[in-house]
């Protein structure tokens, strides 16, 4: 379904987002077989999609596993490390640290969604503290937490420049909280 | 003034004593490489447990899929071997009257535990007999189950007709429209037999009749399968005395291939019943089953070939 078709109050997701995230779990062999060809079947890059259907998307595999945090962890390490090696990452990111300001700003998570904001929610930067290698993102987006996690860790390692990434949310789960060095 | 080491110049050179000229902040890069790398390993850990666990469950489900497969097969088996003995219940023995006249050898195999192969043989309303040979169109259950109608059909109508051109053609009208709504159909070889003379209606089939004075006739497929058409059947006459020897088959066996796709042909098992044809009847047929495998790879489709001497 492209923008014009969906109805105006609702979340769309961006294509990209979309393809980046099913052929993550193709390339990871998380969906295989003909499961895998109809994952990415159809999905445009430069469509907008409802949300029900990244829902969709992403429930296939939910369901599929018992413990699915380290496999989301994985699916967003892998869809950054292709946005950065085989996407535009390279010319809009630098250095490992700085796509936490990317993708916290308006070429990140904003561009990526459109819709109501109590819908979209937001991914914002609360804290960062280089010296210390500490950083704090605040998520309420409809997201995966564990897949947002695995973002901003292939996100920061995508660079090279960053020897340690980790990003824990066990405390809050909507506090994504960064340690890198 | 040479420049400090750094990191990228130990691992390059991969020369581990030149770790001790490390500054202090080399070294911190190098533990947080090292804990990058275990951090790299623990997620990647979590990832395959997690996968692997979803591999047992999936392989789970899979024996228990497997067994219920099994449960279902065994269930479906069974059926087929109680619809096998069904079938083989099914088929004729001889009366008096034909016992006394007729010396017979047959083989029978369906191809798998139940087909559309089926010979019968019949009294008729004026206490003489008759033998038929059918082939259902298809293999198994659908077929046997058909062939079963059929046999239901020709009992019913045996009794009350003679001819066997009107028996045969009371059997299609009758079985007619059922044929059609199950999309069957059978190929009929039909054979009544009076003193010294048999009447046949052929439809499909083969037959072949060696005269003890050397003359020979093949049957004349003049009929359409039953369940084809309704129209009248057209029957032959030829004479049947002591000594002569009717041969009747399905396709099962002449159309049956060796490794080179060449059939096992009309023209070479006549040949072997010809050769054959003063043995006993059940010899004759062994030799031409003999023959058969001696010849195909497999058995492609069911198979009947009735063998019967004239010898009163």
């Amino acid at each position: 379904m492209n923008e014009q078709n969906a109805p105006p109050d609702q979340m769309l997701v961006h294509g990209s987002l979309m393809v980046g995230f099913a052929q993550a779990c193709v390339n990871l062999n998380i969906v295989a077989g003909r499961d895998a060809t109809n994952f990415i079947k159809g999905l445009q890059i430069n469509d907008w999609y409802p949300l029900a259907q990244w829902e969709r998307l992403q429930e296939l595999v939910v369901r599929s596993y018992g413990n699915v945090d380290p496999i989301m962890v994985k699916v967003g390490i892998a869809m950054m490390t292709g946005w950065y090696h085989y996407g535009p990452g390279k010319e809009v990111v630098r250095r490992g640290a700085s796509f936490l300001h990317y993708q916290t700003g308006s070429g990140g998570f904003a561009s990526v969604v459109r819709g109501p904001e109590s819908v979209v929610g937001s991914f914002e930067l609360e804290l960062f503290d280089k010296s210390r290698g500490k950083a704090i993102v605040h998520s309420t987006t409809p997201f995966n937490r564990k897949m947002e996690c695995g973002v901003l860790i292939g996100g920061m390692l995508a660079p090279g420049d960053i020897d340690y990434v980790d990003v824990r949310n066990d405390e809050d789960s909507d506090h994504l909280v960064v340690e890198f060095h | 003034m040479s420049q400090p080491i750094t990191l990228e110049d130990v691992l390059s050179k991969n020369e581990t004593e030149l770790l001790a000229q490390l500054s202090e902040k080399e070294l911190a890069r190098l533990y947080w490489k090292f804990r990058g790398l275990a951090k790299t390993l623990e997620r990647d850990t979590a990832f395959w447990n997690s996968t692997n666990e979803n591999l047992k469950v999936a392989y789970e489900t899979l024996d228990e899929k497997e067994r219920e497969l099994a449960a279902a097969y065994h269930i479906i088996r069974d059926d087929l071997e109680v619809a096998q003995s069904v079938q083989s219940a099914l088929l004729p023995r001889m009366f008096a009257t034909m016992a006394s006249e007729l010396e017979l050898g047959v083989y029978h195999k369906q191809l798998t535990e139940v087909g559309g192969d089926y010979f019968d043989y019949f009294r008729t309303a004026s206490d003489r007999y008759a033998i038929g040979v059918f082939d259902i169109s298809g293999h198994g259950v659908s077929s046997a189950l058909v062939m079963a109608y059929l046999k239901a059909q020709f009992m019913t109508i045996m009794e009350r007709l003679e001819n066997p051109a009107e028996i045969v053609e009371w059997v299609n009208r009758a079985s007619y429209e059922f044929l059609r709504e199950v999309r069957k159909y059978a190929t009929v070889n039909f054979v009544t037999f009076e003193e010294s003379t048999l009447h046949y209606v052929c439809g499909g089939g083969y037959g072949l009749l060696l005269g003890a004075d050397g003359q020979e006739h093949i049957f004349e497929k003049k009929n359409h399968f039953l369940g084809l058409r309704q129209k009248p059947y057209l029957e032959e006459q030829l004479p049947f005395v002591v000594g002569d020897l009717l041969v009747l088959y399905t396709d099962g066996m002449v159309e049956a291939q060796n490794l080179e796709g060449k059939d096992y042909s009309v023209a070479r098992l006549n040949d072997v019943v010809r050769r054959h044809r003063t043995l006993p009847t059940e010899e004759i047929v062994r030799l031409c089953v003999e023959d058969y495998h001696s010849f195909r790879t497999q058995d492609s489709d069911d198979i009947t070939l009735l063998i019967a001497r004239k010898t009163a």
